[in-house]
């Protein structure tokens, strides 16, 4: 993937009193990939997005937006970038149709015509002219995504964006979000609490712990393979595979083998010659929470720095 | 800068409290006019009232009596000759004064009833910055391609445009009240010249006052208006303007001896004092007051805007 980043965080850090949030934090964003970004809370996941959007200025380091940063070229470059920050907050007191206009008005290249086909892509053309305090949850997140789709941006930034989207909401809204990084190549970058949405949404997830990334992977990369595999009398059958050199857990009323899929054939066989009662053989995928605990050390909340 | 001042004046007028500031304004301005014009007439009115001529004789008398004396002020000594020949003038060109019961008189003395409008204004200014953090618009609004010192300046004038959209309520529901309540009455307006006594415009003097008084108006919003930016927070920035727009006067009262008042804020709040000769503090004079308020001026917008491009956005 030789692609010219839309994003790029060159040694971003960021010390807040004597503490440092955000430490040499180094980060490339593609087009049409979807990049999911995880951490335990205090990790300096909102401040990373908060830096990528304008609202706090790095302590050294840079945010790069197609070459130009951040910092110098203000205007250019957030015109080329959508922001939904946490539970987006709008003006209560106007109309949804009221609060797109007023973001619209904020970047010369949104027409009255794009404000109306970004209200139909989110389904809000039935209730757009009704008091935003009148919205429900999930309504307030649709409008929010219309706020940040009003000027196309190249890339999306959110901040845990399904928090109040019912399940429907919540895989139209990935399904969306697939649809755009694909079909116009906008680069999203997601960050959640949902492990199992990240999952679901991402391309290649990056964590960050005590305002440093830990891991940068691929979702599709293959992983080491694992293997569940139930076998009664369970002593008799733990013996056997030890022998054969498995490393084993138990789970359940069976074990997790680490064992490569050509292996599986010749264990079976073994174990149906031992005579022993096979119940069940299958691939045992990690999760994304179970990895994610193993590399955070159990997720537990990072040192104090409270702002 | 249009769209956006467009903007905060969209978001401003879908607020409830504009709507109510500015109805509270109209109903208090007529509101007391009406109760004004009601005691008025029920207070016992004492048989052979003084004629304007009387009065002016009177008055005469006793400015003489002061220059007479041997050791006054010089500023305040020409300013009892002014007066005296004023009054000269209109006792011997039969010119009377404006009737103090009239409509003229009563529209001329509203002016200082913007100090509602001050206090209308300041509440707008204060918050017009605190309640996006507060309503937590503050990260959509800054996640815009567009400079923090223009939304800010969008929001100076805005808040400016109200303040003047509010006086101008007040002039006209001033004129208002005075046609509903009170009668039209004679007299007209003197003013010394280039030694010589002239007849003035008497809306040109209204159109004055209210001008200056507006003056106030402006500092004090401007003062709120960077409390607010500055602190983030409207509660503040509200209780701070009014409680110094309270003391402001007391303060240059206590302090009135000493040379440094001349450098005080609030001893040029109130320019009306050059029309009509109330000033607490001598030896100043108006373009000095003006350069003192415009110092004033540009120290609260530097803070105010020095904080908001500068800051990060933690809410």
């Amino acid at each position: 993937m030789e692609q010219q980043p839309i994003v790029e965080l060159r040694q971003l850090s960021k010390t807040i009193g004597k503490k440092k949030i955000i430490d040499n934090l180094n980060l490339s964003l593609f087009p049409g990939q979807i990049t999911g970004f995880l951490g335990p809370n205090g990790a300096g996941k909102t401040t990373t997005i908060r830096m990528m959007s304008g609202l706090m200025k790095p302590t050294s380091g840079e945010v790069v937006v197609e070459g130009q940063t951040l910092n110098d070229h203000f205007e250019e470059t957030m015109s080329k970038v959508g922001v939904i920050v946490e539970n987006p907050e709008m003006y209560k007191y106007m109309s949804g149709w009221k609060n797109l206009l007023h973001f619209a008005r904020m970047d010369k290249t949104v027409t009255k015509e794009r404000i109306i086909q970004v209200v139909e892509q989110v389904g809000m053309q039935n209730r757009i002219h009704e008091k935003v305090s009148s919205y429900s949850l999930g309504m307030r997140q649709r409008l929010g995504l219309a706020q940040a789709l009003l000027h196309r941006p190249k890339f999306l930034i959110l901040d845990e964006p399904t928090n109040g989207l019912d399940p429907a909401g919540i895989r139209e809204f990935r399904t969306y979000l697939r649809k755009i990084a694909v079909e116009d190549g906008v680069s999203v970058f997601v960050s959640s609490h949902l492990l199992s949405e990240i999952e679901l949404m991402c391309d290649r997830i990056a964590i960050i712990q005590n305002g440093q990334l830990i891991d940068l992977r691929e979702m599709n990369q293959v992983e080491e393979a694992h293997y569940y595999i139930e076998a009664q009398p369970a002593e008799q059958a733990s013996e056997l595979l030890i022998a054969q050199g498995l490393v084993l857990e138990v789970s359940g009323s069976g074990f997790i083998a680490k064992v490569e899929q050509v292996q599986i054939p010749s264990i079976i066989h073994s174990l149906v010659a031992a005579n022993l009662e096979v119940f069940a053989v299958q691939p045992f995928r990690k999760t994304l929470e179970d990895q994610f605990l193993e590399m955070t050390g159990g997720g537990q909340i990072a040192e104090s720095h409270k702002k | 800068m249009l769209n956006l001042i467009r903007n905060e004046w969209m978001k401003l007028w879908h607020k409830k409290a504009t709507w109510i500031m500015a109805g509270l304004l109209v109903l208090i301005l007529i509101g007391v006019s009406g109760i004004g014009k009601w005691a008025q007439s029920n207070m016992m009115q004492p048989e052979n009232q003084p004629t304007w001529e009387q009065n002016l004789t009177e008055t005469q008398a006793f400015t003489k009596a002061q220059l007479a004396e041997p050791n006054i002020d010089k500023e305040f000594k020409k300013q009892l000759e002014e007066d005296l020949a004023i009054i000269d003038y209109r006792l011997s060109q039969n010119e009377p004064p404006i009737d103090p019961g009239s409509r003229e008189q009563h529209i001329l003395d509203s002016n200082t009833m913007l100090s509602l409008v001050l206090m209308f204004a300041v509440i707008a200014a204060a918050s017009i910055v605190a309640a996006e953090f507060s309503q937590g618009t503050i990260k959509m609004l800054l996640s815009r391609p567009v400079k923090r010192w223009k939304i800010l300046t969008s929001k100076y004038v805005t808040t400016i445009l109200y303040a003047l959209v509010l006086t101008v309520i007040a002039i006209i529901s001033a004129v208002i009240a005075g046609f509903i309540f009170y009668d039209s009455g004679s007299g007209v307006l003197l003013d010394v010249q280039d030694g010589k006594v002239v007849e003035i415009s008497y809306w040109g003097r209204v159109i004055a006052l209210y001008a200056l008084q507006f003056v106030g108006v402006i500092v004090f919003t401007t003062f709120a208006f960077a409390i607010g930016s500055v602190f983030r927070t409207s509660s503040l920035a509200i209780g701070l303007s009014i409680f110094l727009l309270f003391m402001g006067p007391n303060i240059v009262f206590f302090l009135r001896e000493y040379e440094f008042t001349k450098y005080i804020l609030f001893t040029h709040i109130d320019l009306t004092g050059y029309i009509t000769g109330n000033m607490f503090v001598q030896d100043i004079t108006w373009p000095f007051s003006v350069a003192v308020l415009l110092m004033y001026m540009l120290l609260f917008l530097f803070i105010s805007y020095w904080s908001f491009t500068k800051r990060d956005i933690t809410a």
